[in-house]
């Protein structure tokens, strides 16, 4: 390197010095980004392409195939009667799933967070147990203990003579569902909850407990205004889970009749794409169903977002 | 831990060979004209095979110990359903495919329709035609001068019974469906809990077998103008519909689907005390009821004229090879001892079950009733008796949606059970089927 | 419990109430219901095909040593190879997937960049797209390549993690001090050292989670492996096993394999978080919002 180069190199230093760190940055970024641009970003794009168009065959046998484009024909389509149908299904499911789940979450949370409880390591490590249990498998479980003539439930009521109620019956087939999803959310949404619990330095306690608030009144008044920043992201994350659940009714569809090939948003995507071979119409429902979450999200993620990085911007 | 390591090195060294094995597969574009095939003991054709036939990796066995130049490698898949899912997203995405796929009849114009399947006519596959019944070819053939798969097996349907229930209630076993349902009404009335079958909207290919019983035409083809005629809301097939939704309706018979835990448990429990299956049914039986084992017997279908008697279809496969193959000579090869060979018939026999499809094959190996029925020896007699009254019947090229809004609309009826609702479940499945031929091009003609 | 603790608790807490039987027995409640099913799994896999159907679901048998034997020998023992397949989709997805996350977290997080907050929301966005959604397209595009049915079509999909990254980026704001950056720069250290030598460590609770994270995403997919594998010799554990359950109308299913199966797979994940627990840091999730 000449002396001149040096020279000059040294008069820009903290410039060049900028330009270095944002190189770096990118550098760092782009591992990342390459993955993301390949394997989430193209597909979706590729979705949005294939959403306008649609595969017309000729002759009995299909001898000829061409691709068209179709306009907005798979949205129209897609928006039938089995759609809303599944979307309202989805829905429901949510309204009992979400407020039991973290319901029972924050519940937890505050018991393993009491003085006044014990056997704590084994009921955190129990409840928390069935996060590791794949949906597939979790659901596989509880099918078994679904079935009538199979379920220990049953054979403990039929012993007293009561007539077990068929749980994957129309009536209740929504709640046996989101059981599967409480039993498993559960643990993981406590764990969140309990851990910022942990986070609240105890000085705060003791001088309510000195002005005589009982634990109960700790709880309400102290404890879940300040978790309540976790307890949203658990919402929301919880909800979109929920637009997405998609295991669950899938592995308990064979056992019984009331549970169609549409039943949630993301089985009747499944359905078009891989039985009814039809990737055009799931392309266009796929879409739906990602605007509509996105849509959802938007607000509590401007929430969220103004929450979480607010103070490294400041 | 040691173990575990070995476990994962092994695996890491299989998934190498896999993947270069794959890369070369796609590498390589096959031409439709004539390929030239060259392979020898030393440089054999790798050839892979999608089944889920059980233990069809055993009879497979039995080919690659004697034929060392065309080496086959079975890749066990879930089921029919899974397979066709599978293999078409596959095609869909240009690599991937196996070379020789196992495919149940009805998928067969779904998998021509998407150009999913070699002509195996231009590699001599036409000679075997003699080897089989000529309903079997042509639902190969679809009609064509093109062949487009090799018959394996075929599910000629069949009524199992637990003969000592109906002995000890005094039933004769039912020739009609008149009787049939006579005969369910006097098994519910006598024990509440039990039933003579079950309504099972999860199986669809039932379903279409007791619709082709009755004379029912799902698909046609109208050759004149190319186009496809639906008869799924058929007299025909209203009249099984409204049998099956008036016997739900009374509540003789139970509306739970089939193949769940809880239906298994009936069978082996004697709460289910018959079942409308086909020539395959001992396999099923054999591993999930082997507590009555010994108990049942088989008869032909119940009729609705006795005078013309009549069968249908449920299951049965055939074997074709993938548009993808480069090596569809040597895959026919494979798939010609596979289906057609006395050895393998005996082992598909022995190790899968099955009920094999080629007539020489067939007489040869079906010589003893299989193990489970040793109680009926004439078994394959019965079945036989309904292989050879089994109606026509032409499969579409969209069954799977069909299938699919079967299950849907069904699965509500059986829930509401009422004949009329059984009625329109029909009647959603007709408008279905049309809706998504219409939708992928084809003409329909109403 | 020593004296020398209750002593100083009682000190600290002059007010303390005396164990609630109630909020004890809420709290044993939940762990039997989370526990029940797994208690259920471990009866069932001791049974025998003939008792599974026919005795009492709760009455447990002899016959566990026996199923985990038929399990091992099935298909020459294909199970293990799933469990094997499994580790390695799991094991190397979330290794690789923790690096990427957090290197680009930590560039998110520390330096300014024109570009910097659209790329974050852009990436931020994919949390809200389904799996599902991608697999078919994913298909077809590792098709294109010849990669589908091999072990990168399970693992590549799997290396990118939206949802890491954002989690990486709060974790590495809020864990590596800007001044100790600054330090490592007039020391005259290359940035990729400062990431790897200085903030590592730092971040490393935050690595464990994000690990743990993707380790058990990857554990528990069914849809991308299902899709992807044609091979079952390739097959991770959840595939694998409804493979066992599904195994098509003409062939009995095999549920007592399945069950013991179910319930060989739970120990590993089980076992990992018992072992992991101390290094957990969850509350990243929520403490950064914790404004």
């Amino acid at each position: 390197m000449s002396t001149a180069t040096v020279v000059r190199a040294k008069s820009r230093r903290s410039n060049s010095n900028t330009k270095t760190q944002t190189r770096a940055a990118w550098f760092m970024i782009a591992p990342a980004f390459v993955l993301f641009l390949l394997f989430m970003a193209a597909p979706i794009f590729y979705t949005l392409f294939i959403s306008f168009q649609r595969t017309k065959v000729s002759g009995l046998f299909g001898g000829t195939r061409e691709t068209i484009w179709v306009g907005f024909q798979n949205y129209v389509n897609s928006f039938d009667s089995e759609f809303l149908a599944s979307v309202v299904r989805v829905l429901g499911y949510g309204c009992i799933l979400v407020p039991v789940m973290l319901g029972l979450a924050l519940t937890f949370a505050l018991l393993l967070d009491s003085p006044r409880t014990r056997s704590k390591t084994f009921s955190r490590v129990a409840i928390f147990l069935p996060f590791a249990v794949p949906a597939v498998i979790s659901s596989l479980l509880w099918g078994f203990l679904y079935l009538p003539s199979v379920s220990p439930f049953s054979y403990i009521l039929n012993t007293f003579g009561i007539q077990s109620p068929n749980v994957l019956g129309p009536d209740v087939i929504t709640f046996a569902i989101a059981n599967i999803g409480i039993w498993g959310g559960t643990g993981f949404n406590m764990i969140v909850i309990y851990t910022s619990l942990k986070a609240i330095p105890s000085d705060i306690y003791e001088a309510a407990r000195i002005d005589g608030c009982s634990e109960r009144q700790i709880a309400l008044r102290i404890k879940i205004p300040i978790v309540m920043p976790a307890i949203i992201m658990t919402f929301l994350f919880s909800m979109i889970a929920t637009l997405q659940v998609f295991a669950e009714p899938m592995t308990l569809k064979p056992m019984t009749n009331t549970i169609s090939s549409t039943w949630s948003p993301l089985m009747k995507i499944y359905r078009d794409a891989f039985q009814n071979s039809d990737i055009y119409s799931a392309a266009a429902t796929s879409v739906i169903v990602a605007v509509g979450t996105l849509a959802i999200s938007y607000f509590f993620l401007a929430v969220v977002q103004k929450r979480a990085f607010g103070q490294e911007e400041r | 831990m040691h173990q575990g390591l070995r476990t994962t090195m092994a695996a890491v060294v299989t998934t190498i060979a896999l993947a270069t094995a794959g890369c070369s597969g796609a590498a390589t574009t096959s031409s439709n004209a004539a390929p030239s095939e060259d392979y020898s003991a030393t440089n054999p054709a790798n050839i892979t095979f999608w089944s889920w036939v059980p233990n069809i990796d055993k009879v497979v066995d039995l080919w690659n110990a004697d034929h060392p130049e065309i080496k086959v490698t079975v890749q066990k898949q879930d089921g029919g359903d899974a397979l066709v899912t599978k293999y078409l997203t596959a095609i869909e995405g240009g690599s991937g495919a196996p070379d020789v796929v196992q495919a149940e009849y009805q998928k067969l114009p779904t998998l021509v329709s998407k150009n999913a399947l070699a002509d195996l006519a231009t590699v001599g596959a036409a000679d075997l035609q003699s080897q089989f019944a000529a309903g079997t070819w042509s639902s190969v053939t679809l009609g064509t001068s093109s062949v487009y798969a090799i018959p394996q097996d075929s599910g000629p349907m069949a009524f199992y019974y637990r003969a000592d229930v109906f002995e000890k209630l005094g039933i004769a076993v039912p020739t009609t469906w008149d009787e049939y349902a006579a005969a369910a009404k006097k098994i519910h009335e006598a024990d509440p809990t039990t039933y003579l079958g079950t309504f099972s909207s999860v199986d669809a290919g039932s379903f279409a077998g007791l619709s082709q019983q009755a004379g029912a035409q799902w698909w046609s083809v109208d050759n004149s103008n190319q186009s496809w005629g639906v008869g799924i809301d058929s007299e025909a097939t209203q009249k099984v519909a409204s049998f099956w939704g008036d016997l739900v309706e009374q509540g003789v018979i139970d509306n739970q689907p089939q193949y769940t835990t809880a239906w298994f448990k009936a069978l082996n429990t004697g709460k289910q005390v018959g079942w409308v299956s086909a020539a395959w049914a001992p396999g099923v039986l054999s591993g999930n009821a082997a507590a009555t084992q010994g108990k049942w017997k088989v008869a032909t279908l119940p009729q609705w004229d006795a005078s013309a008697p009549a069968s249908g279809n449920w299951g049965g496969s055939a074997v074709a090879v993938s548009s993808q193959s480069k090596y569809p000579g040597a895959a026919l090869k494979f798939i010609t001892w596979l289906n057609t060979s006395t050895d393998a018939a005996q082992a598909l026999v022995d190790e899968g079950g099955i009920y094999p499809a080629a007539t020489a094959a067939a007489a040869a190996t079906l010589t003893e009733a299989p193990e489970y029925f040793s109680n009926q020896p004439d078994f394959y007699d019965v079945i036989a008796k309904s292989a050879e009254t089994v109606a026509p019947f032409t499969f579409g090229p969209n069954v799977n949606v069909a299938y699919q809004a079967f299950s849907d609309a069904f699965g509500k009826a059986a829930e509401a059970k009422t004949t009329s609702a059984f009625l329109s479940a029909l009647t959603a499945m007709q408008e279905k089927t049309v809706t998504d031929l219409k939708n992928q091009g084809f003409t329909v003609s109403e | 419990m020593s004296t020398l603790t209750s002593s100083r608790t009682s000190l600290r807490r002059p007010h303390r109430e005396a164990p609630s039987i109630l909020a004890t027995m809420v709290l044993l409640i939940g762990a039997l219901y989370c526990l029940f099913p797994i208690l259920w799994v471990l009866i069932a896999s001791s049974k025998s095909s003939d008792e599974l159907f026919s005795s009492f679901t709760l009455q447990p048998s002899v016959h566990l040593w026996d199923n985990i034997v038929a399990l091992s020998s099935y298909r020459d023992g294909l199970f293990w190879r799933w469990m094997g397949n499994t580790f390695i989709y799991a094991g190397v997805g979330a290794l690789v997937s923790t690096w990427v996350s957090s290197i680009a977290g930590y560039g998110l997080a520390k330096f300014n960049f024109r570009g910097k907050t659209a790329i974050f929301n852009v990436i931020l966005m994919g949390v809200l797209v389904p799996g599902v959604i991608l697999a078919i397209p994913q298909y077809l595009l590792l098709a294109k390549v010849g990669l589908t049915n091999t072990m990168w079509a399970v693992l590549l999909p799997q290396f990118i993690s939206p949802y890491n990254i954002y989690l990486a980026r709060i974790y590495a704001a809020g864990s590596v001090p800007t001044d100790i950056i600054e330090a490592a720069r007039i020391d005259g250290l290359r940035e990729f050292s400062i990431f790897h030598r200085v903030a590592v460590p730092m971040m490393v609770p935050g690595m464990v989670t994000i690990f743990l994270f993707q380790f058990v995403a990857i554990w528990n997919n069914f849809m991308l492996p299902y899709i992807m594998l044609g091979s079952d010799k390739l097959f991770p554990l959840t595939v694998g096993l409804t493979s066992l359950l599904n195994q098509g109308a003409q062939a009995p299913a095999l549920y007592t394999l399945v069950i013991t199966g179910a319930m060989l797979s739970i120990l590993p994940l089980a076992a990992l978080f018992l072992l992991l627990q101390r290094y957990w840091r969850v509350d990243l999730a929520s403490g950064a919002v914790k404004a």
